[in-house]
């Protein structure tokens, strides 16, 4: 049996921006594009965290939208 | 002559295979001989009619500060249940510095529920840092068996300090760090605990959660160098997109350490009915690549009881609430007569005045409510009273010196249908009891006869054979308890005599046992005769016993 594909994440860097993240990340997008796509696919982290927006080291933060919602 | 034989029972061995008749001698803690017609035993216990099996092993508790004041962690033992795990979640009561203590106590009471007075009325037996202390600590009062974790943000705490909760460690941190996890392991610890979502007293992310990948991955290689030794997350639960993730991360760290991973809790939902599938397909698929990753999951359905009382998590999701529940009970009650606090509760309760929020919560009896209203919904009351629903629960429980609860009773995880089969899959581990935890929400005990009373003997999901030994061998290997969960001679004599035709957890309700008076909600057990610990009696006919066999067996299995 081999994984079947699920939503691809990265961790944050140490010291890492929502920006920085997103040129990491997305590298073909415009860093500010790619920055507000990432903070709609966390809201874990950009609405539901006080402060909105801290990034863990520890967080999982998601580099495409669910896979149904990019499916439907 | 044995000390103890247990006659005419039906012995269940803990292997799922069929039970049979048999006799259980036991000599000293250890189980010596099972079979037909066994020689004479100083104390003979008759089980004509009963099963007996193994001692029930529970792997989610939070027991580490009710064991430093009752050492059978009341009520599990009645329940069959003879080894707990607490220190789960990143949360334990060592290694821990004593200028620390008061921000962990925090901890507890914001992710456990569970009242400052609890460990502050026990600062005189609070001698011990490190964690051999701890053990050592509670060790002589010991009822049931204990093999506690290590938690990550004590881990953390005691090696960075404030800065714990500010950034991820140096080299020279996480080299400390490895060292410290080494030195817990040998004193007693069956491995380490973490969590991705829990917040301490002001709010901010507990110490685990400031870790990076790489200092998991380094505590992980100890525990893999420690013989495999079990990793326990929490992980964003609410979203399953989320704990697949986590899932493939405790995946990698079980394939690269050699060690078992498990995380809690997953839950069914109508909601979002594809949730508990989903994660447990991700598991399937890890676990055929050789990955050893277990979701806990609970047999009962979820409910939540809450009063002004106390800070709960019912009420977590309306911030004036909560801020106003944190505050001291005379600064809460002064509040609540203020009509303009009333109505910014009431404001934050949404256009429809609270009903979707509260209107079919239920009034409990058995304390301040009214008994014309208990047993009642509130949104009926609210009516005859004339009041929006959230301006009656503030009015009742004015009324009424704050003591009045309310019961959510349909709080998910309750359809038998779906939840039986998921169970039943041998990559299932159940748990997630949280034992010794959210005292003032729910009673976290009985699951283990719900298992029983639902999952047998209702919907026939399991066999009884099936039952006990998804509570008894399979959480003693997952967990590396080569010493228990199972009767067989020369194991643990861990055993629990139980009627499968009336096993069961009785009715929820309140007790006041909590050091400072506290209050909890309890469960008592329907159908357990009698409950050995290591070859005692602890537990008989209804009553415990004063036998305090019960040892630190995390120790033993290292």
């Amino acid at each position: 049996m081999s994984l079947s594909p699920q939503r691809r994440f990265v961790t944050p860097a140490a010291g890492e921006a929502v920006e920085d993240l997103a040129r990491r990340a997305l590298p073909d997008r415009p860093v500010a594009e790619a920055a507000d796509a990432i903070r709609s696919w966390n809201l874990h982290i950009f609405a539901m965290r006080r402060p909105a927006g801290l990034l863990l080291c520890s967080d999982v933060v998601f580099v495409e939208p669910p896979r149904a919602a990019a499916a439907a | 002559m044995y000390d103890i034989v247990i006659r005419n029972g039906l012995v269940i061995d803990g292997e799922g295979g069929p039970g049979r008749r048999a006799d259980v001698a036991i000599a000293g803690s250890r189980i010596v001989a099972v079979g037909e017609d066994l020689g004479a035993g100083r104390h003979e216990i008759d089980a004509g009619g009963k099963a007996v099996a193994p001692g029930f092993i529970d792997p989610h508790t939070h027991f580490d500060a009710q064991l430093l004041w009752d050492g059978h962690a009341r009520p599990v033992l009645e329940h069959g249940v003879t080894c707990v795990i607490p220190g789960n979640c990143s949360l334990s009561l060592a290694p821990l510095r004593a200028a620390d203590r008061p921000a962990v106590i925090g901890m507890f009471q914001q992710i456990e529920e569970m009242p400052p007075e609890a460990f502050t009325e026990r600062f005189a037996k609070w001698t011990w840092e490190d964690f051999a202390g701890y053990c050592r600590t509670i060790a002589p009062d010991l009822g049931v068996n204990v093999a506690p974790l290590v938690g990550h943000s004590l881990i953390r705490l005691w090696v960075m300090g404030a800065d714990s909760q500010q950034r991820p460690a140096t080299d020279a941190e996480i080299a400390a760090m490895q060292e410290l996890l080494e030195v817990c392991l040998s004193d007693g610890a069956i491995g380490l605990s973490t969590s991705f979502v829990d917040m301490d007293a002001e709010g901010r992310p507990v110490p685990s959660r400031f870790a990076d990948f790489r200092e998991l991955d380094a505590l992980s290689a100890v525990l893999g160098r420690a013989g495999g030794r079990m990793l326990q997350v929490v992980p964003e639960f609410y979203d399953v997109d989320l704990t697949i993730a986590r899932i493939d991360q405790l995946a990698e760290l079980s394939l690269r350490h050699g060690i078992p991973t498990t995380f809690s809790p997953v839950f069914d939902s109508k909601a979002t009915p594809q949730a508990a599938p989903r994660i447990l397909a991700r598991v399937e698929e890890q676990a055929a690549l050789g990955a050893r990753v277990w979701p806990q999951m609970q047999t009962r359905p979820i409910d939540i009881s809450f009063s002004l009382l106390n800070p709960s998590l019912f009420l977590a999701r309306l911030p004036n609430w909560w801020r106003l529940l944190k505050r001291p009970l005379p600064e809460r009650l002064a509040a609540l007569n203020d009509p303009k606090v009333r109505a910014d509760l009431i404001a934050d309760c949404g256009a429809d005045g609270g009903a979707a929020i509260f209107g079919d919560l239920i009034i409990r009896g058995g304390d301040g409510a009214p008994a014309a209203y208990a047993g009642r919904r509130l949104g009926e009351v609210a009516a005859e009273r004339g009041e929006g629903a959230a301006e009656a629960v503030l009015a009742i429980s004015l009324e009424n010196g704050l003591d009045v609860a309310l019961l959510a009773a349909s709080g998910g995880h309750e359809d038998t249908g779906r939840i039986g089969p998921m169970l039943a899959s041998p990559l299932v581990h159940i748990g997630a009891s949280d034992g010794g935890a959210h005292l003032a929400s729910f009673a976290t005990y009985g699951d283990t006869g719900y298992l029983f009373s639902e999952f047998v003997r209702r919907s026939g999901h399991f066999t009884l054979e099936q039952a006990v030994k998804k509570i008894t061998a399979d959480p003693a290997d997952i967990w590396g308890l080569a010493d228990r969960g199972r009767l067989k001679p020369g194991l643990a004599a861990d055993v629990v005599i139980f009627d499968p035709s009336t096993i069961d957890r009785d009715v929820e309700r309140p007790v006041f046992d909590v050091p400072g008076e506290g209050m909890r909600y309890t469960r008592s057990a329907i159908g357990v005769q009698t409950v050995l610990v290591n070859g005692e009696v602890a537990y008989e006919d209804g009553a415990y016993t004063a036998a305090k066999a019960g040892v630190i067996c995390s120790l033993e299995a290292a």
